[in-house]
């Protein structure tokens, strides 16, 4: 144990050395990361830098976006939440059930029912974590499952598809000639940015992350913040969950597994602290891009998606190493 | 009126009855104790024992599972109570079907039909049943080691490939530039389907491969491939070859938004889900349909024929349905070969409407 201080104290010691240009890094080092990934790709094939390439990129990202932004917010207060996956199948396939058949309800009422249904998921899990204290993973390990299942009875385990055009409007159709999931995706982040960085409930969520127990003294209602952002993380979800549903065009019971992994890398990629209180929306969204841009990149190289997955798995914990090496330097 | 729940080893209480319980709530009540499988048998009022199947499958989130227990449980053997069937969701997983199949020991069922998750990994618990003398016939996914099964009853995938492989390439006039859509790398399915995709690519000098890539099965992964590879390829990709249905359908959406006409570009799938053959009624793809309800209803027969004897005859309509193609035989054969069905603009109305009734 002495031993590993000591080597903390050196690390410490070594990147204060380092001075500005590591802080610098540290703090910037994934917009850097970005900046070599467009380039490069740039370079290397002909199609990245076109408007239409990027138009699919910002589409396929806006689903992972939507909730990583979400996610930021429960790793912000220190929490965890692996049921979004399963939260954004059940609310796709509420919000589909609703507009098929032959007397379809409005886009709408469809949509504003699944984001009902998203809210209560949340909060099933807020309730357990704020005031029952059980640990996020556990409790969302649990309704990742419980969800899921959900999910199969309501669907039967059978697809739901022929969707009114009116609610595919949200994954197919254009506003002022950006895709509608983008705007979505746009929106959500900007936000959720403002509330975070400019909002006494955001210096809340971030009092309640960085130190619960000075957080509580300081008169905050630590239960309540937590509570809200697993609650904002079923708005969240299901808001994937309906976007997702119009853009592939159908309700599927097995969408969105693992999609809670890809919303935590790009968090994590982005600088956030695990163990809460650092961090913020514009970074995630950086590591949104990454995470999408690689994807996008290796499919135009024709690179097997095998690598794909060796790259993330090393940029995340690049990510993690350089958010230790900061809490050094903080220390 | 109650179910019972299969969530023990310790032997069995008398099954019960639910014949008076619809589909949907056998399945809500199944699904809802996650995949530790679901009774659908009773008793005979007479009280005459029943014949206990135990079903192990991949898993209940495929749409071609559904149908095959959809099949199953119209078969008039498990509707008159003569046998009950009760299902094992292997979620997509070796081991939890490994697990299961300790469950169906124990539980000394009559008869295993067996839907491997993996064609390797199925081995070593088929054995365990096998040494434990249960009898065992093999549905949908043949298993590596077919000795161990009485006998087989599936379509033979590497046939599926070699359809969607023509079905896009003689729509192309054997001349063009394709992309092929593959399952998860490592499945059976996915690696037989490419095999019969090679097959047909080999003899087509003038067909180019531009891209194959997994999708792994997923509608919402294909669009995003597909989005890409016509950033990449712009207008020189031709046709889309897909190992599923799924998948290409996805490509379709990701076609639709940049007003390709199908009518020039074929994409091809298979299984013959229900969105699918839709689409086909569209003009949007071709697929060739595994026929679910044969696989399922000729296991059971083939299972009864086993545990009753040679007087048994079977029960289900499925062997005059392919005359000259798939016929019983007295049940002896060790292999029955469903033949695929390719949809077409003129059968996919009945075939819709069969799915429909189901």
């Amino acid at each position: 144990m002495s031993t590993s201080t000591k080597q903390m104290g050196r690390a410490g010691a070594r990147s204060r050395t380092l001075g500005s240009l590591g802080q610098l890094f540290a703090r910037y080092g994934i917009v850097i990361a970005l900046g070599l990934i467009v380039l490069a790709l740039s370079v290397l094939s002909d199609n990245f830098l076109t408007s239409g390439n990027l138009t699919n990129v910002l589409r396929q990202v806006s689903i992972n976006g939507i909730l990583a932004v979400g996610m930021t917010f429960v790793i912000l207060t220190g929490g965890i939440d692996l049921s979004i996956g399963s939260v954004l199948a059940l609310t796709g396939m509420v919000g589909a059930s609703l507009v098929v058949g032959s007397k379809p309800h409005s886009p709408i009422l469809a949509i504003l029912a699944a984001l009902a249904v998203g809210v209560v998921a949340g909060a099933c899990s807020g309730i357990f974590i704020a005031w029952v204290r059980l640990p996020a993973f556990v409790v969302t390990l649990g309704m990742l499952s419980a969800v899921r299942g959900l999910t199969l009875i309501y669907s039967q385990g059978m697809p739901i598809s022929n969707l009114s055009s009116g609610f595919k409007f949200l994954g197919q159709g254009t506003f002022l000639g950006i895709p509608v999931s983008v705007v979505l995706f746009g929106a959500t982040a900007l936000a959720a940015w403002v509330v975070l960085a400019y909002t006494v409930y955001g210096r809340r969520v971030y009092a309640v992350g960085g130190n619960m127990r000075s957080a509580h003294t300081c008169g905050i209602n630590v239960r309540g913040i937590i509570f809200s952002v697993y609650a904002l993380m079923g708005l969240l979800s299901a808001l994937a969950g309906v976007t997702l549903t119009a853009r592939t065009t159908a309700a599927l019971p097995q969408a969105g597994v693992a999609y809670e992994l890809d919303a935590i890398a790009a968090v994590v990629i982005g600088g956030t602290s695990l163990t809460g209180g650092i961090g913020g929306i514009p970074l995630t969204v950086v590591g949104v891009l990454i995470i999408g841009l690689l994807n996008n990149g290796l499919d135009l190289l024709g690179i097997s998606s095998y690598y794909q997955q060796v790259i993330k798995g090393l940029m995340i914990v690049a990510a993690v190493l350089i958010d230790k090496a900061r809490h050094a330097d903080a220390a | 009126m109650r179910l019972e729940v299969l969530a023990t080893t310790r032997s069995p209480k008398p099954a019960v009855t639910s014949s008076l319980l619809t589909r949907r709530q056998i399945l809500k009540a199944g699904l809802a104790v996650t995949g530790l499988g679901f009774v659908t048998g009773c008793r005979n009022k007479s009280g005459k024992s029943v014949h206990r199947i135990a079903v192990p499958l991949q898993g209940m989130t495929a749409e071609f599972m559904q149908l095959w227990v959809r099949g199953a449980q119209a078969h008039p053997a498990i509707k008159n109570g003569l046998a009950t069937f009760t299902v094992f969701d292997g979620r997509m997983d070796a081991l939890t079907q490994a697990n299961q199949f300790d469950t169906i020991i124990t539980q000394r069922y009559d008869a295993i039909i067996f839907i491997p998750v993996d064609v390797q990994a199925g081995v070593g618990p088929a054995t365990q049943a096998k040494a434990a003398g249960i009898p065992m016939i093999g549905s949908n996914t043949l298993l590596a080691d077919r000795s161990l099964y009485v006998s087989y009853i599936g379509s033979e995938s590497v046939i599926s490939g070699e359809y969607v492989a023509h079905g896009v390439i003689d729509r192309l006039g054997g001349k063009g530039n394709v992309v092929v859509l593959e399952g998860l790398i490592g499945q059976s399915a996915q690696v037989e389907r490419r095999q019969g995709i090679n097959k047909v690519l080999a003899q087509s000098p003038n067909i180019k491969v531009l891209e194959t890539k997994s999708a792994n099965w997923s509608r919402a992964e294909a669009q995003s491939l597909m989005e890409n590879w016509l950033t990449s390829h712009g207008n020189t990709i031709n046709g889309v070859i897909s190992h599923n249905d799924e998948m290409a359908l996805g490509a379709i959406e990701a076609m639709k938004a940049r007003g390709i006409d199908f009518a020039t570009h074929p994409v091809g799938g298979i299984d013959g889900l229900t969105d699918a053959l839709e689409a086909v009624k569209r003009g949007e793809m071709s697929t060739t349909l595994q026929d679910a309800n044969a696989q399922a209803q000729g296991s059971i027969d083939l299972a009864l024929k086993v545990l009753i004897g040679p007087s048994y005859k079977p029960m289900s309509d499925i062997w005059n349905q392919y005359p000259g193609q798939l016929s019983w035989d007295d049940g002896k054969k060790t292999e029955y070969l469903v033949p695929w069905t390719p949809v077409t603009g003129e059968n996919v109305d009945r075939l819709l409407a069969i799915r429909r009734a189901g």
